[in-house]
């Protein structure tokens, strides 16, 4: 189906290079930190048992854990120092930022989905699903990266703390990790493969072009918006505009 | 007259003839002679009435109570059992023959200093006969005569009676074997080994009546040996006879034996430790005993080697338990280190086996409960940080072959031999911090707290794991039916407005 409209329609740039390798790099770490990180949660298990004995020791693991684990956290710090330089140096506007109007759209499509509107709310470059998404991961990922700190340096930490707070990082982070986990293999998973919307997958992050029949359906106000800038532009493409130079 | 036919007839037939008294004379000599010769023998058989002159010893000597006493003051029984005598191997024989300077006229009269000569001085009538040479052939007698070269001369009726002498084969039908070796074995006669040391081959026959053993006979452990063999054994030193005695043991425990082929006591004995123990040196030889039945003593024979650990233990809340109150929950040595299999408890696997050992007893409710104590030590350490690691590193160790470090484990914070109680906390606490920082260096006071004392965490024992738990708790089902919530309502209205 997407294919052919792609044929048909002229598809729109919206990711750059550098955030299609950002989601590249987030995904093989996120997946070598839940199989590192499962594994030492649930090492009463006979998958986990193997696993660990296959990288070679519990030792391994943990190290390869941690160096994921503090590997993610630069890419959180080059993430936000990304994101801030852009919107100082006016390169992208603020439109992962959750305003009013998402709960709003929430609200909306949920009366949507019970056939109370006729038709779902209009969003802009990034669906309210898409911001609520990103904001619990990013969240997440702060939550995780300093309770693993804690956890990978106890002694230093408890020099400046109680003891209690390391048992505490251990239970937030496995914790957080498992709501990781679902926000990812549930909605994400959900919203970029299984949804009948970009079945059999979304590519957009991948190619970084999205058709322009779904941005008419999924990002109108986005749509219209590059479209008025577009005028001025030979290819119609407001985000590689935006994002170049970063 | 005689009736015609009869033996005197010819006589009186004759004696009416003129030659008559000539006949009538002859007769009455002859009649004179055989009734002397029969009245002389009637006289004799008066005298001795069966023929021997052991009959007219045995007038005296068959009554009981009748003592002889030497210049020491003791007395020995003259008492002979006539039957004993008859039967034995020297029934046939005249008492003079062995007792030659007494004859049914003489009865001397012999002073002997003491019992003992005199029982060394009879043993002398027996080996009239029975020459050195002749005796040497049963080993058993090669060994006294050995004795006797150094001084301490063999007494033949210690082992063999004196009157009663039965001969060794036949002697199986009328005493038991253990009797037989009794005979010997209830005396403290010595046994002298290469090294020159001696050592006491007597047993109480109590002690081995009383015995788990009670009812075997002597070669039933003492093979080789028997009524009709007694090798010579040639041991260098009582410790190696100790030692190789263990082996009779073997025979009917061989499952004990070979769990003893894989412990600390055997493989340092293979070292060539002789000291270290065997067998006999726990049980005991003669007088083994049921183990079970009294615990407290079972420390107590560890104690004869590790008396140091026996002290500490005594003082632990263990050891304090099962001497003062005999109780019977409390472990005692072989609980942990095992009766037969005792491992080095230094090495590895032992210390990556030590929450299994803790947990037969800390893990079992209806052994901890009854003092208050929580069941879930055991789990709420195998599932902490170094309890997992614990069992990663074993498994590592049994399937990659890596050398693992050691692991915290409960003796580590416990103490092992000397576990106090843990009701006081205080004293706990600032051990804690001292066992920490075997492993961890730098740490500051607030590093313990990290570990939660077995505790489940609870808003009164740890206020931020218990709440950041119960959020989650709360929040991951939430989030869950949301998000599927959401999804479901999303296909739903999809396949609606297809």
């Amino acid at each position: 189906m997407s294919k052919n409209d792609n044929n048909i329609l002229p598809k729109v740039r919206r990711f750059s290079k550098y955030r299609i390798a950002e989601h590249w790099v987030h995904v093989v770490m996120f997946v070598m930190l839940i199989v590192t990180g499962l594994s030492q949660t649930y090492y009463y298990l006979e998958l986990s048992q193997w696993f660990v004995l296959k990288l070679g020791g519990i030792d391994r693991v943990r190290m390869v854990h941690r160096a994921t684990g503090v590997g993610f956290s630069v890419l959180l710090i080059v993430h936000i120092f990304a994101a801030v330089t852009g919107l100082l140096t006016r390169k992208w506007g603020p439109d992962m930022l959750i305003s009013i109007k998402d709960f709003k759209d929430a609200a909306h499509n949920i009366r949507f989905y019970f056939g109370l509107e006729t038709r779902p709310a209009r969003c802009g470059r990034y669906t309210y699903k898409q911001k609520f998404e990103y904001w619990a991961i990013f969240l997440g990922v702060i939550f995780m990266a300093s309770s693993g700190y804690l956890l990978m340096y106890p002694i230093r930490a408890t020099a400046y703390l109680p003891g209690e707070v390391i048992p505490m990082a251990k239970a937030l982070h496995s914790n957080e990790a498992i709501v990781m986990i679902l926000i990812i293999s549930i909605w994400h998973i959900y919203n970029a493969v299984f949804s009948p919307e970009v079945f059999p997958i979304d590519r957009s992050i991948f190619t970084g072009y999205i058709s322009r029949r779904r941005m008419i359906r999924e990002h109108p106000m986005e749509l219209e918006k590059e479209d008025a800038v577009g005028e001025n532009n030979e290819e119609g493409m407001i985000s590689e505009k935006v994002i170049r130079g970063v | 007259m005689p009736p015609k036919g009869h033996p005197l007839s010819w006589f009186t037939n004759r004696g009416s003839g003129g030659g008559d008294i000539m006949l009538r004379s002859a007769y009455v000599l002859i009649l004179t002679i055989g009734l002397i010769v029969i009245l002389g023998h009637g006289a004799y058989a008066v005298k001795a009435p069966d023929g021997n002159e052991s009959s007219i010893c045995l007038q005296c000597h068959s009554k009981e109570g009748v003592f002889m006493e030497f210049m020491n003051k003791e007395t020995i029984s003259v008492f002979i059992d006539p039957s004993g005598f008859k039967m034995s191997v020297h029934g046939f024989m005249e008492c003079a023959e062995c007792h030659r300077n007494y004859s049914i006229d003489d009865h001397p009269k012999k002073e002997y200093r003491s019992k003992g000569q005199y029982r060394l001085r009879s043993s002398h009538i027996c080996r009239r006969c029975h020459d050195d040479e002749k005796i040497c052939e049963k080993p058993i007698h090669s060994a006294l005569l050995d004795q006797e070269k150094d001084g301490s001369s063999p007494i033949c009726s210690d082992c063999h009676s004196a009157h009663s002498v039965m001969p060794v084969t036949g002697g199986k039908i009328f005493m038991s074997e253990k009797k037989y070796c009794f005979s010997c074995h209830a005396y403290d006669i010595r046994m002298t080994y290469r090294s020159g040391e001696t050592s006491s081959i007597k047993v109480s026959h109590e002690t081995l009546r009383s015995s788990v053993h009670g009812m075997l006979g002597c070669s039933d452990c003492h093979f080789g040996f028997s009524s009709e063999d007694h090798p010579r054994r040639n041991f260098k030193s009582r410790r190696d006879y100790l030692i190789a005695s263990s082996d009779s043991c073997r025979r009917c425990h061989f499952d004990k034996y070979s769990k003893t082929l894989e412990s600390i006591h055997h493989s340092v004995l293979q070292q060539g430790d002789m000291t270290a123990p065997s067998c006999t040196d726990c049980h005991g030889s003669h007088g083994i005993q049921r183990m079970h039945d009294d615990r407290v003593s079972i420390p107590r024979r560890c104690a004869d080697c590790h008396g140091e650990i026996y002290e500490v233990y005594a003082k632990s809340v263990h050891g304090d338990a099962l001497i003062n109150e005999n109780n019977k929950d409390v472990p005692v040595c072989i609980d942990c280190h095992k009766a037969h299999d005792i491992v080095n408890p230094l090495t590895m696997e032992w210390h990556e086996m030590i929450p299994q050992i803790c947990s037969e007893c800390h893990a079992d409710r209806s052994v901890v409960e009854k003092y208050g104590l929580s069941v879930n030590v055991v789990k709420s350490y195998l599932s902490d940080f170094h309890g997992v690691t614990l069992n990663f590193y074993k498994k590592q160790r049994e399937e990659l072959d890596k050398p693992a470090r050691p692991i915290a484990v409960c003796t580590d914070c416990h103490g092992t031999h000397n576990i106090m109680s843990t009701r006081d906390v205080g004293i706990v606490k600032s051990n804690l911090i001292t066992q920490c920082q075997k492993c961890h260096a730098n740490i500051t006071e607030n590093f313990p707290d990290a570990w939660l004392s077995h505790y489940e965490p609870s808003l009164a024992s740890a206020p931020l794991v218990f709440v950041v738990n119960g959020f989650f708790k709360i929040f991951i089902p939430i989030l869950v039916i949301g998000l599927v919530l959401q999804i479901l309502l999303h296909i739903w209205r999809y396949s609606s407005n297809r």
